[in-house]
């Protein structure tokens, strides 16, 4: 059991490190760096950039030597805890990140829970009741939350949000917090603004999860324990939540993994539209502009989170599923 | 005001014909009856003492610092030569925070052009005229040769050290004159590469010397140009330009001043977490990031631009008062909120969220964004820039990638016959909702520009037939099977490539509706919908045939003029033909010379307006633009539109609002227009 964790542990700081070293490259890809940016920028309005002052920013940066030079000194300091300087943001990169993390990881959270509220109960009932109406209507419903691009439902609900009930346009907090220090006016007021943001991001999951959780449910169903438990006498719905409903759980746990990193980048476009304070827009606006420090630390703790997500299913599963368990042993 | 020199004075006759040309303009559309597009007005700057206010008011909050003794008087803090303005409408009151919405860190342009007065002289609401600013007065001496600047006696800045000339010569020896801050001199200040002095008279006097006559150097004093700026724009973001600097202040950050010299510079710097003095530097004198930066302008931050909003207050400096003697601003401060789509900020401010935006609206959005009047509280004003075209189809004369295109690109009758296939009255309806005038690439009729009657239409109407016959005279008459024209080289289609960029207009959406006109004449053209930066690095390479941009600020040809002529090189957009501008810029040593005796004619009329005074210049100033235009190196759409920064939505609580403002670059939209007047009615 030891020997199995550790060996997760190895593998997934070799796993973070091939990460970095990937979105390194990947960052680097497109011509130009940051300066060619920050000078396009400039002249949009309305200030010349001479190739001379060109240079000079480049060598200010460290731009004017080698990726791989570039990379290894962006790892050592990494490795020291210093992340860096934002060249967009000119502050810290930890800094910039920071504001947004907290925020990122509460509407992440709303949304996992908001997503198995309604998946689970959804998949369970169409598996039991398979081929009745309410699961074709609920099977439909998943559907077309799967095919409607989420950042589109956005933009609907928004509109809809703004022109009957007067809501706010995005955003996390009404005008007058926006500045206040944390209150608990400032908690309600989050509290009010979530569901809109958790309920959108949650919808394109759903049908995902509600589609395998019925299959799943269905050939549990349909295994020999089912008929002797019921044989046995036991109440129906002890039948079916005790035993095949834990086993179609694996799913759910196996994709804990990717459900950290999904809210933080693939969100981003829907992020965008509803002007969440995460770090998904931040991810965008500094590939854009090849920000690197900042795109390279936001990756990279995006491989971190995937990393330490599979890891957390990887326990979980051991927990709710005794096969996996004695798999290891064996 | 000595530089009222007959150029400004026709730009002012120039305005009223504005006036009477827009509405003609607009007829066509439903627009036209709406009301939107108001009358030039501003503000009026009292310039005889006998009339200025004896006694002084000020904002309640700085009363109570004064009570408090943290704050000197209001009469001790106002300069000697006071800044007297009468607002547009009335006497406003103190109150309220002016919300309006900015798109990040890059988007310093948003608040720099609020505090556009902080530069010595600053254009009127006309765009035209000057007025003072910092400066009282200026002058420039008969032979063209010394420009002196009278600075306002008793100036402050905002923590209360005095301004004199002594922070403009700070600025050109230890900032501009430092190669690890500006490594290459301006043109702005070396006429023909010979570079000049600043020289300090007294503490309120500032000469400029040049060594050969530079008339020029009037307009480029009162345009936003690198000398002219001011503070907020030009030392923003790692800029070092803009004429003065808080020498108090920006000293202890230079190894020149700093105790322990570079060493000691250094390692503050490295101590305060930034590579070297100069990061550090380039951090402590950027308004919008330092908090603590000493500046002029209405407004200093208090919250810098790189967080979630931007926030800032009111100088309790400020060196203006209206007629009545209440210190300027009205407003407390200003508070932008950080919008991370364009969409969102447009839906913000039709939700009444924002008080007065006008920068980053959509044009396409004005009919929504009228519907939302009532329910947002808010006013749209539709105001009408005065450059030709909103969209140029740059053909690059030095392209070489390709010899059979370049040649094209390169034949008169080719551009001509481009733009006679283009139906502007068709593009004006479906992006510019018919608000656009259409024809080349001139500025506005009024300016003094304008190269004459005529020069509008030249080349630039909508003629299918007359195209045809130029594209079959030149030797593309044979066609392909598709009706497209076919190269000389191997009988292939001729394909042109135009790159768009999909910036402040949909202009990749534009250039599809271009290649649609050009199919018509048998002409196939692709466009490339690139991204910006991109785009750029390309064009630097010489690598594109036809690349869409705006001329927006041309009007003023010799302060801006890198999309009206090649004279510019990369970085600096150069589209029209990078390595013509590179050698026109090395002076010959770099870069390809042009064959076009066309462009090196335009060349030697650039190169000698400098010297020229105002008349010499505007006659110069429209051969350049009938030789542009009957060559047609950009083919021009439609222009002098609302499209950037025009469609201005106000909130009815806000007082002192011009019906109309002056859209341009050197006005500074809506700086122009002095915020610092405006007011919350209730």
């Amino acid at each position: 059991m030891v020997t199995y964790i550790l060996q997760r542990l190895g593998l997934a700081l070799l796993t973070i490190l091939a990460i970095s070293v990937v979105s390194f490259v990947i960052i680097q890809l497109p011509p130009g760096d940051f300066v060619d940016t920050y000078i396009t920028n400039l002249a949009a309005s309305g200030s010349a950039v001479r190739a001379e002052e060109a240079a000079a920013l480049r060598i200010q940066y460290g731009l004017d030597q080698p990726i791989w030079v570039q990379y290894w000194k962006w790892l050592s300091r990494v490795a020291t805890g210093d992340f860096g300087m934002s060249m967009e943001w000119g502050r810290p990169v930890l800094e910039v990140i920071g504001d947004r993390l907290w925020l990122t990881i509460v509407i992440s959270i709303a949304a996992i829970l908001v997503t198995w509220g309604i998946a689970l109960p959804i998949g369970i009932y169409s598996a039991v009741r398979q081929y009745s109406i309410p699961d074709y209507v609920f099977t439909l419903i998943g559907f077309v939350g799967l095919a409607v691009p989420n950042f589109l439902l956005a933009l609907i609900i928004m509109y809809f949000g703004f022109k009957l009930f007067d809501l706010n346009i995005g955003g996390l907090f009404s005008a007058e917090y926006q500045l206040a220090p944390w209150s608990w006016g400032k908690i309600w007021d989050l509290t009010k603004h979530l569901p809109l943001p958790a309920v959108i991001l949650a919808l394109a999951g759903t049908a995902q999860l509600i589609r395998i959780m019925r299959a799943n449910l269905l050939d549990e169903l349909r295994r020999p324990y089912v008929t002797t438990a019921r044989a046995r006498g036991l109440p129906e719905w002890r039948v079916i939540m005790k035993y095949p409903v834990r086993a179609a759980l694996n799913p759910f746990a196996s994709t804990i993994g990717y459900l950290l990193p999904f809210v933080v980048s693939g969100s981003i476009v829907v992020s965008l539209v509803l002007s969440l304070p995460t770090v998904g827009p931040l991810l965008l606006r500094s590939l854009i502009a090849q920000d690197m420090f900042l795109a390279g630390t936001i990756v990279l703790l995006l491989g971190v989170l995937t990393v330490i997500g599979t890891f957390i299913s990887d326990l979980i599963l051991m927990w709710i599923d005794p096969r996996i368990r004695a798999g290891m042993h064996g | 005001m000595a530089i009222g020199s007959q150029f400004l004075a026709r730009l002012v006759l120039g305005s009223a014909l504005v006036t009477g040309i827009v509405p003609a303009a607009l007829a066509q559309s439903s627009l036209g009856q709406s009301g939107l597009v108001g009358q030039p007005e501003g503000i009026t700057i009292i310039a005889d003492p006998a009339q200025w206010p004896k006694s002084f008011n000020e904002a309640p909050q700085l009363a109570e610092l004064v009570k408090q003794g943290k704050l000197p008087a209001v009469k001790d803090r106002l300069p000697q030569d006071l800044m007297v303005i009468k607002p547009v409408k009335e006497i406003g009151k103190y109150g309220g925070v002016w919300r309006r919405g900015f798109t990040g860190p890059g988007d310093n342009e948003n608040g720099n052009r609020i505090n556009a007065s902080d530069r010595p002289i600053l254009v009127d609401h006309t765009g035209a005229s000057p007025n003072p600013s910092l400066a009282k007065a200026w002058k420039m001496s008969d032979d063209g040769k010394t420009f002196t600047l009278n600075l306002r006696r008793g100036l402050r800045w905002s923590d209360g050290a005095p301004m004199t000339a002594n922070d403009f010569v700070f600025w050109f020896e230890d900032i501009y004159g430092n190669k690890d801050i500006v490594p290459t001199p301006i043109s702005d200040l070396s006429p023909q590469g010979k570079p000049g002095r600043m020289v300090k008279v007294d503490d309120y006097t500032v000469n400029f010397e040049f060594d050969v006559p530079f008339f020029l150097f009037e307009d480029l004093m009162a345009g936003d140009t690198l000398i002219g700026g001011g503070q907020a724009v030009r030392q923003s973001d790692k800029r070092s330009h803009g004429g003065y600097a808080p020498a108090h202040y920006l000293k202890q950050f230079l190894p020149k001043y700093a105790p322990g010299g570079l060493d000691g510079a250094n390692a503050a710097a490295k101590a305060e977490g930034y590579d070297n003095w100069v990061a550090r530097l380039h951090f402590k004198k950027d308004w919008s990031l330092n908090p603590e930066l000493p500046v002029l302008g209405p407004f200093k931050t208090t919250q810098a631009i790189n967080k979630a909003t931007w926030v800032m207050e009111r100088n309790p400096y400020y060196w203006a008062v209206d007629t009545a003697g209440n210190q300027l601003p009205y407003m407390d401060g200003v508070v932008m909120t950080l919008a991370e789509n364009l969409e969102v900020l447009n839906l913000r401010a039709m939700a009444g969220e924002y008080d007065l935006q006008e920068r980053h609206i959509d044009i396409g959005k004005l009919p929504v964004i009228l519907e939302n009047q009532t329910r947002g509280k808010y006013k749209v004003h539709l105001d009408l820039a005065s450059n030709g075209s909103d969209a140029v189809y740059y053909l690059n004369q030095s392209y070489d990638a390709d010899p059979e295109v370049a040649k094209w690109l390169r034949n008169v009758d080719f551009r001509r016959a481009l733009s006679l296939a283009l139906d502007r009255k068709q593009l004006n309806e479906a992006f510019w909702l018919g608000v656009a005038v259409p024809g080349s690439a001139a500025p506005g009729e009024s300016l003094p520009y304008f190269p004459g009657p005529g020069w509008r239409e030249k080349w630039s109407t909508f003629d299918q037939k007359m195209a045809n016959e130029m594209l079959d005279k030149i030797g593309l008459s044979k066609k392909d099977a598709q009706g497209f024209r076919v190269r000389t080289d191997n009988g292939q289609r001729l394909r042109l490539q135009i790159q768009a960029v999909q910036a402040f207009l949909p202009w990749p959406k534009i250039s599809e509706m271009v290649a649609d006109q050009w199919g018509k004449v048998g002409i196939q053209a692709d466009v490339r919908d690139t991204e910006r930066t991109l785009a750029m690095t390309r064009s630097g390479n010489n690598e594109h045939q036809i690349m869409v941009w705006t001329n927006g600020g041309t009007e003023l040809l010799y302060l801006f003029p890198r999309h009206a002529i090649p004279v510019e090189a990369h970085p600096s957009e150069a589209f029209m033909g990078p390595e013509h501008g590179k050698w026109f810029v090395s002076g010959g040593t770099q870069g390809k010379k042009p064959e076009d005796p066309e462009i090196l004619k335009i060349f030697d009329l650039f190169r000698s307006a400098a010297g020229q005074k105002t008349d010499g210049r505007i006659k110069t100033a429209q051969e350049i633009w009938k030789i542009v235009i009957d060559q047609q190196y950009g083919i021009a759409t439609v222009g002098q539109s609302s499209a950037l920064m025009g469609v201005r939505l106000v909130s009815n609580r806000l007082g002192n609002i011009p019906s109309r403002n002056c859209i341009a670059q050197h006005c500074r939209t809506p700086g122009g227009a002095h915020p610092e007047t405006w007011f919350y009615k209730n």
